[in-house]
């Protein structure tokens, strides 16, 4: 969903309330819903799931479950589009990390559907999400290969044994880098604050 | 592995968020971080943290089929609000899969009906004809006397018969519960509470009867429904 900043709190605002009415079966704020977050929500799956026709079925079954559970929003305390991203992500990493038990390999030319993408790069995104939230300066702190390891885990949802592949290096190394770029973010974006 | 251990939990919540854990592992963390409040706080604060970086991917407008689709999803009967994330957690839809989909929408349709009805730590059957319908529904309440049949679906008895419902005990004879109705609710009284009265009770089932029951105690008709008691405790 981008947008600057300045319209955020506002957004967040409408977001929730379109959560309250859909859980009292409104269908229209429901399609409002949609409407608003769909397109960006869609495109979390696709990179996660790199074929459109499952990344379409998590985007179905994820609306229908905010259907089913709009109620539950606000026990979650999150920010709206927070707590929306997190019921398309889970789902896609569930199917991702199910499929693995039986193929270990991510070979790029096996992707299907999913485009080698000619969007941004996972670090690209990681640095610009940083730069739209204000802080730029927790991701730069990271050395580079902490980042790339996160942002390729966070964006294509690589696991350990995935990212090792990719980037050619042993499993435990690739390990130690998540685990610290993500002991570095934390630090940094707590103390900086994590609200937008 | 004890996932309470404050920094563990937390690596682990920042894994889970991130998406490394390995399948397993994520579906065990996930149903732990459900039921505990120390997890969930650290999967959200994780959220929080990294989610919204999410935003900077550039979006993509999924097809119209979708939204479509998903219309035609709703259309079915309205969601089990809130109740139905309990109810998960309680091996009912586990049981009720051995019976089959149609009786979990019906199921369903039973929890949704006003909020009086719905049982806290109940006893539940769906009660389903040859061609798997569902046709009755039973309920208790587990410290209750009380029985509560209600048919979901229209049910025709010729005037001079009528609806028998026995408790099938495991290696006995069926019990007579006492006589339903086609048509409103009847609740049956049981001589203890409903836990203890049908503690050894996996079915129940209703039989046509003639008019005013059978006669002998024991089941003379032809069996016309039955279905397996749930234990929701």
């Amino acid at each position: 969903m981008g947008g600057d900043a300045a319209s955020q709190p506002e957004r967040n605002a409408r977001l929730a309330d379109l959560l309250a009415r859909t859980a009292l079966a409104d269908q229209r704020a429901f399609a409002e819903l949609y409407q608003l977050t769909s397109s960006h929500l869609y495109a979390v799956a696709l990179r996660i799931l790199r074929q459109s026709a499952s990344a379409e079925e998590v985007l179905q079954e994820s609306f229908v479950s905010v259907w089913n559970h709009a109620g539950s929003y606000a026990a979650a305390r999150s920010q709206p589009l927070t707590w929306l991203t997190s019921i398309v992500r889970n789902r896609c990493l569930d199917q991702l990390r199910r499929r693995e038990v039986d193929t270990v390999t991510i070979d790029e030319e096996d992707e299907g559907v999913m485009l080698r993408d000619d969007g941004p790069t996972p670090m690209e995104m990681l640095v610009s999400g940083a730069d739209a939230r204000a802080v730029k300066a927790c991701v730069d702190a990271l050395e580079a290969r902490q980042k790339q390891a996160v942002a390729l885990a966070f964006y294509r949802g690589l696991s350990h044994a995935e990212l090792a592949a990719h980037l050619h290096e042993p499993l435990g190394t690739v390990k130690s880098w998540v685990r610290r770029g993500l002991e570095r973010l934390k630090a940094c974006l707590d103390a900086v604050g994590v609200e937008r | 592995m004890d996932y309470r251990v404050p920094d563990r939990a937390d690596t682990l919540a920042a894994h889970y968020v991130l998406g490394t854990l390995p399948s397993r592992a994520r579906s065990r963390f996930a149903k732990l971080a459900a039921a505990d409040p120390v997890l969930g706080k650290a999967v959200r604060a994780w959220e929080e943290r990294l989610l919204p970086f999410a935003e900077s991917i550039p979006p993509v407008a999924p097809p119209p089929q979708v939204w479509a689709r998903i219309v035609a999803r709703l259309q079915r009967p309205p969601p089990v609000q809130a109740a139905s994330t309990i109810w998960a957690n309680m091996g009912l839809w586990r049981g009720l899969a051995l019976a089959g989909f149609a009786t979990a929408v019906a199921l369903a349709i039973v929890l949704m009906t006003p909020p009086v009805e719905r049982p806290g730590q109940s006893l539940v059957a769906v009660l389903a004809g040859p061609d798997a319908k569902p046709a009755l529904i039973a309920t208790a309440d587990r410290g209750g006397r009380t029985l509560s049949i209600k048919p979901i679906a229209p049910v025709t008895v010729a005037a001079d018969n009528a609806l028998e419902l026995w408790a099938l005990p495991e290696g006995g004879k069926p019990r007579s519960l006492g006589l339903i109705s086609p048509s409103g609710v009847v609740r049956v009284t049981l001589p203890q509470r409903a836990d203890a009265a049908l503690a050894r009770v996996p079915a129940l089932a209703v039989t046509l009867e003639p008019a005013g029951g059978s006669a002998t105690g024991v089941a003379t008709g032809p069996v016309l429904f039955s279905g397996p008691i749930q234990r929701l405790y």
